[in-house]
């Protein structure tokens, strides 16, 4: 795998139906370069933290978006959350939940944790697609990420 | 002395009596106490109580007694005894000590009553309580257990079920905008309507889910501005239909006790009936108000619009019940039973009145006390 450009969003989603969605959806609006997948809670830790399959990759070159599901296989996206908010090294990067529940509990859980966004898949593909696309415009153009010295 | 004798007599009919010595030795019983213990007079005399101890109560008991009456204090209680054939009874004592000149006991009369079948009521009644409370904390358990089930039950319907109808919807509109070139009219015709039922659907869930978190979510009661609570909900950016005419005619509201959050929910609900009803009125009349009776305020949201069949009324409040076509009235069906289990969990009334063609109205009541 090539890991010396920029991963510019990292998005964890199980679902491969979901997963195609998203990635049409991130195509449409031309965000798509730069995209990272991670299939489960575990793998997208280890990119994160540069370890296992991703031990090359070098923290500094955080994504700058990381969309998260929350119901994953083996490590679930509320503790990924937690492992991304509670380490300096990552704490910085914004994390959007893009999940399926509208459980008051997983919001209020996942703001406790310091997510920057929540938002709720849509089922109607144009809603699901807008929000995707809003979502990439968002955090990849409009946000001002703090500068970090090296 | 005759007196005395009668006395005596009188006595013997009602109570059980026995005379001991100071060290307890039985120097006298009367009839009762030979029938209640079922021991004769010869196998009672120059014995203790002790040959009638059930072993019932502890030794600080009978050693209270005892230094109660050899103090010369007269003692009262109730005492669980043991009769010959091993069978139990109780009897409520008094025994009275009598004193020599010098002070010390000369002897002890006691004087019993019966009281065995009020002391099997007693037990019988803290033994229904007993099995009354086992039964309550079974009952409370199980259904916290139902409580957790249904919870992870929405959890996982909210999660699991929404991913497969997005799929529907998204790859029917990939279709639709990839290949569409390569699909005749009905084809598009047939997808659109694939994406029309799993949005559907969604919509089904997403009512559902919230119809049944309102079973579940605490009633947080307070003092609620009725007039403004309404005013706030019609104010809302889109919630009233501002392309048509229509005769929007508010009453005086007063005060109401409710959970703020769910009330205007009911409004919300009654009120965008009114509107999506009388559509093709024109002009449309939506009336709002209150008024008074058997001394509880009675709200009502009223139209002039479609109306329902009143024969069909008791199926208006039930979860996905409609009176109306989907294709001529959009909706879920979950509507007014949010508004029914809303208006219940308030200890409240919710009814309809309605002639077809000419218009619905829906009443509603509130418990009014804060508790």
């Amino acid at each position: 795998m090539n890991e010396t450009f920029v991963v510019e969003i990292l998005l964890v989603e199980d679902n491969p139906h979901d997963l195609e969605l998203t990635q049409r959806a991130l195509r449409k609006a031309n965000v798509t370069n730069h995209l990272q997948v991670a299939r489960d809670g575990a793998e997208a830790l280890d990119f994160l933290f540069c370890e296992g399959a991703h031990a090359e990759r070098k923290m500094e070159n955080a994504p700058k978006v990381i969309l998260l599901d929350l119901k994953l296989p083996k490590v679930d996206g509320l503790e990924v959350l937690k492992r991304i908010k509670g380490d300096p090294r990552t704490q910085m990067i914004p994390v959007v939940v893009l999940t399926s529940s509208k459980e008051q509990n997983d919001v209020i859980e996942s703001y406790r944790l310091g997510v920057n966004s929540y938002i709720v898949k849509p089922v109607n593909f144009e809603s699901f697609a807008a929000a995707v696309q809003e979502i990439g415009m968002y955090w990849l153009l409009l946000n001002q990420p703090p500068q970090l010295e090296e | 002395m005759k007196e005395i004798n009668d006395l005596k007599a009188a006595l013997d009919e009602h109570a059980i009596v026995a005379i001991t010595d100071p060290q307890g030795k039985i120097t006298y019983v009367n009839d009762k106490f030979c029938s209640i213990s079922k021991y004769s007079r010869e196998e009672l005399l120059g014995q203790d109580h002790r040959i009638i101890n059930s072993s019932y109560h502890p030794k600080e008991f009978i050693r209270g007694l005892w230094d109660t009456i050899a103090q010369g204090h007269v003692w009262h209680g109730e005492i669980k005894n043991r009769a010959k054939d091993g069978t139990y009874y109780w009897v409520d004592t008094t025994i009275v000590p009598f004193l020599n000149d010098d002070g010390k006991p000369r002897q002890y009369v006691a004087i019993r009553a019966d009281i065995t079948e009020r002391k099997r009521g007693e037990e019988e009644i803290r033994e229904l309580n007993t099995q009354l409370e086992q039964r309550v904390m079974l009952r409370t358990a199980e259904l916290e257990t139902a409580n957790r089930e249904l919870e992870a039950f929405s959890y996982s319907v909210s999660h699991d079920l929404r991913a497969p109808l997005r799929a529907m919807d998204g790859f029917s509109q990939a279709v639709l905008e990839d290949c569409a070139e390569l699909l005749p009219e009905e084809g598009r015709h047939y997808l659109r309507t694939i994406r029309e039922g799993a949005q559907r659907m969604g919509a089904l869930i997403d009512d559902l889910l919230t119809f049944s978190r309102l079973s579940r979510t605490p009633i947080n009661k307070r003092q609620i501005d009725t007039a403004a609570l309404v005013n706030h909900v019609l104010t809302e950016p889109g919630f009233k239909p501002d392309s048509r005419n229509i005769d929007l005619r508010i009453g005086e509201l007063p005060a109401c006790v409710g959970d703020p959050a769910l009330l205007k929910q009911v409004w919300m609900n009654l009120l965008s009936n009114a509107f999506k009803y009388t559509r093709k009125r024109e002009p449309a009349l939506v009336e709002i108000g209150c008024r008074r009776e058997d001394g509880a305020d009675v709200f009502f949201v009223g139209d002039n619009g479609t109306g329902f069949d009143m024969r069909y009324a008791s199926k208006l409040f039930r979860v996905f019940q409609r009176l109306h076509r989907a294709e001529d009235y959009e909706g879920t069906g979950v509507g007014l039973a949010i508004v029914q289990r809303i208006v219940h969990r308030h200890g409240g009334r919710v009814w309809a009145d309605a002639t077809i063609n000419r218009g619905a109205t829906f009443y509603f009541t509130l418990w009014k006390t804060m508790s």
